[in-house]
């Protein structure tokens, strides 16, 4: 068996007459970073939300290093390193940067219920520990001018790299990212790039939808094209962007899309 | 600005310190009731402000600490102090208890339950359960304070035991603050997705701010208890919930916010007792101004409390 560290295999997910998800089956290896494209509306998020445990997917199974995760809880999936990020930006909008990055933390972080009553020396150092950790990750994505702000008020972009660091303060296995570069400008995008290499070179295997084509295409190392709920090909950056089943897909009448 | 927040709760303290040797015995008794009100409503912000549940029923778990006192001294003849364990420890159960089957009801319907269990609950004590809680007219007569054999029976040393008790509320609230529970409680009432999606058991924490809030209003319960030498039921009815419930929307979520709470909606009606009814209509006009003016209380929760060690460059603070 290869290394393959999460494998979905004929996954469905209905909603009421709609199947959102078609039987759908992937390998995501360690590693890799790999993409999930399609037409609005194809089940990109829903296959996510079936991965962490958001929605239970009725039939299939998703596979992680040889568990069932499947009918998980979220919390139970991320202590297990999966982290996701959402396609409209879920930050604890009040509270600061530091402290939306600190919520990372909290499944890493020792401290019992009864730390929030009293405290010990033990949860004091435990409360450093992890706000040195938030550091890294402010220095990372470059927020530490904006450690104090509350989220709420910041421009998009920002409150993206926000979101990122949130999810990399967990010290992920597999990161999902939800169209991490819807909204952002050029530049902005391109700084994402730098930054998803970074994160696998880190040794973090990355997940995400993405709208931006280009963008895919570049930083990709496998693809999974659906459409409808159902796989429609899958392979390298090149291999997809010869595949007749996804040019029409893409370039298909409009009508498709709208049903 | 700045300086008027670090220095506002030290003067406090000091303030309520030597206040009860300037005021005559009844504006003491009004002190007293102070001090219990805000244990209370700080016990209620932490499940209402901090964890954004809608809970109307704080009168419950306050009147269960202190029918705890009551029954045990009164009955099984205990001294006070020795019932405060089991006035903290019994509400702090039965709401987690209570809490378990009801957290994941979204806000309103959350209230009306909890509005359930308070109706409940004084409908069992004038029904005189087991026949230890009194019927409608409760329990009278209790024991004065006795500490190692000596008996406090003034005004004056209920008003300080009534301090002890918010002063052990503050130091409680400051670590939940800065602890791994307080953030995550600030996290799912903020949005529970995000919160489940970053590995928070919001279930867990939701029981746990219904536990902890409960204990503390058992243990200001005990207080009020000791205040009157006695308990009755309509003292912890649902207006009384109504009341802690409209504090802290009142107040907002902080410390400053549910003490300028409490001294709106209880000390002022009382400075203006001469008015007669007349006091409930101005208190009802304010309370609709402070919602227009500050719709998430007069001193809202406020964030951006991080180590300093994390703040660059400055000037970017909240």
């Amino acid at each position: 068996m290869a290394r393959n560290e999460l494998i979905l295999t004929d996954v469905t997910k209905r909603f009421g007459g709609l199947t959102a998800v078609d039987a759908l089956s992937l390998k995501v290896e360690s590693g890799q970073i790999y993409g999930i494209i399609g037409p609005n509306g194809a089940g990109k998020t829903t296959v996510f939300n079936c991965i962490t445990g958001i929605y239970k997917s009725e039939e299939g199974s998703v596979n992680w290093r040889g568990e069932e995760i499947r009918g998980m809880t979220p919390y139970q999936i991320v202590d297990r390193g999966i982290v996701r990020t959402f396609q409209t930006i879920r930050l604890f909008s009040q509270m600061s940067v530091a402290e939306n990055i600190m919520s990372g933390r909290h499944i890493k972080s020792r401290q019992s219920w009864w730390h929030g009553i009293i405290h010990t020396p033990g949860s004091r150092r435990d409360e450093l520990e992890n706000w040195k950790k938030v550091e890294e990750q402010l220095d990372f994505f470059r927020l530490g001018e904006y450690a104090a702000s509350p989220t709420g008020s910041l421009p998009y972009g920002i409150q993206r790299r926000v979101e990122m660091a949130r999810a990399m303060a967990v010290d992920p296995t597999l990161l999902i990212l939800d169209e991490p570069a819807a909204g952002l400008n050029d530049k902005e995008t391109l700084v994402l790039l730098e930054t998803i290499f970074k994160i696998r070179d880190k040794g973090v295997t990355v997940l995400l939808i993405e709208h931006d084509m280009d963008m895919v295409m570049e930083v990709t190392d496998y693809l999974t094209v659906i459409n409808f709920g159902k796989q429609i090909a899958e392979g390298t950056p090149e291999q997809i962007q010869k595949d007749s089943a996804v040019i029409e897909a893409y370039l298909g009448s409009e009508d498709d899309d709208d049903e | 600005m700045e300086k008027l927040k670090r220095f506002s709760l030290p003067g406090f303290i000091l303030v309520m310190a030597v206040l009860p040797h300037l005021l005559d015995s009844s504006w003491q008794e009004v002190a007293i009731t102070f001090l219990v009100f805000s244990v209370v409503a700080l016990s209620q912000d932490i499940i209402l402000g901090k964890s954004g549940m809608f809970h109307m029923g704080q009168g419950l778990f306050f009147g269960m600490g202190a029918y705890a006192t009551a029954i045990l001294n009164n009955e099984f003849g205990w001294p006070i102090l020795a019932t405060i364990p089991v006035a903290i420890l019994v509400p702090a159960l039965i709401g987690i208890l209570l809490a378990g089957p009801i957290v994941h009801l979204r806000g309103d319907y959350l209230l009306v339950v909890t509005i359930g269990f308070n109706i409940v609950f004084v409908q069992v004590l004038q029904n005189n359960l087991g026949g230890v809680t009194g019927g409608p007219n409760g329990i009278f007569g209790l024991d004065s304070l006795s500490l190692l054999g000596v008996e406090l029976m003034s005004q004056l040393s209920v008003y300080y035991f009534a301090f002890a008790v918010l002063l052990l509320t503050f130091w409680v609230m400051r670590n939940l603050e800065g602890s791994k529970a307080g953030r995550a409680l600030h996290y799912l009432r903020e949005d529970q997705l995000a919160a489940e999606s970053i590995g928070i058991n919001t279930r867990v924490y939701k029981i746990f701010a219904f536990g902890l809030g409960a204990g503390l209003a058992g243990l200001a319960g005990t207080v009020f208890a000791v205040q009157y030498s006695a308990v009755s039921p309509e003292a912890f009815d649902f207006i009384q919930s109504v009341l802690f419930f409209s504090i802290v929307i009142v107040g907002g979520s902080s410390i400053p916010g549910v003490l300028l709470g409490v001294f709106v909606m209880f000390v002022v009606p009382e400075i203006f007792r001469e008015f007669a009814t007349w006091r409930y209509f101005i208190f009802g006009l304010a309370m609709i101004a402070a919602m227009i003016l500050r719709p998430r209380g007069i001193v809202p929760a406020t964030f951006g409390k991080i180590p300093k060690f994390l703040i660059k460059g400055g000037g970017h603070g909240a």
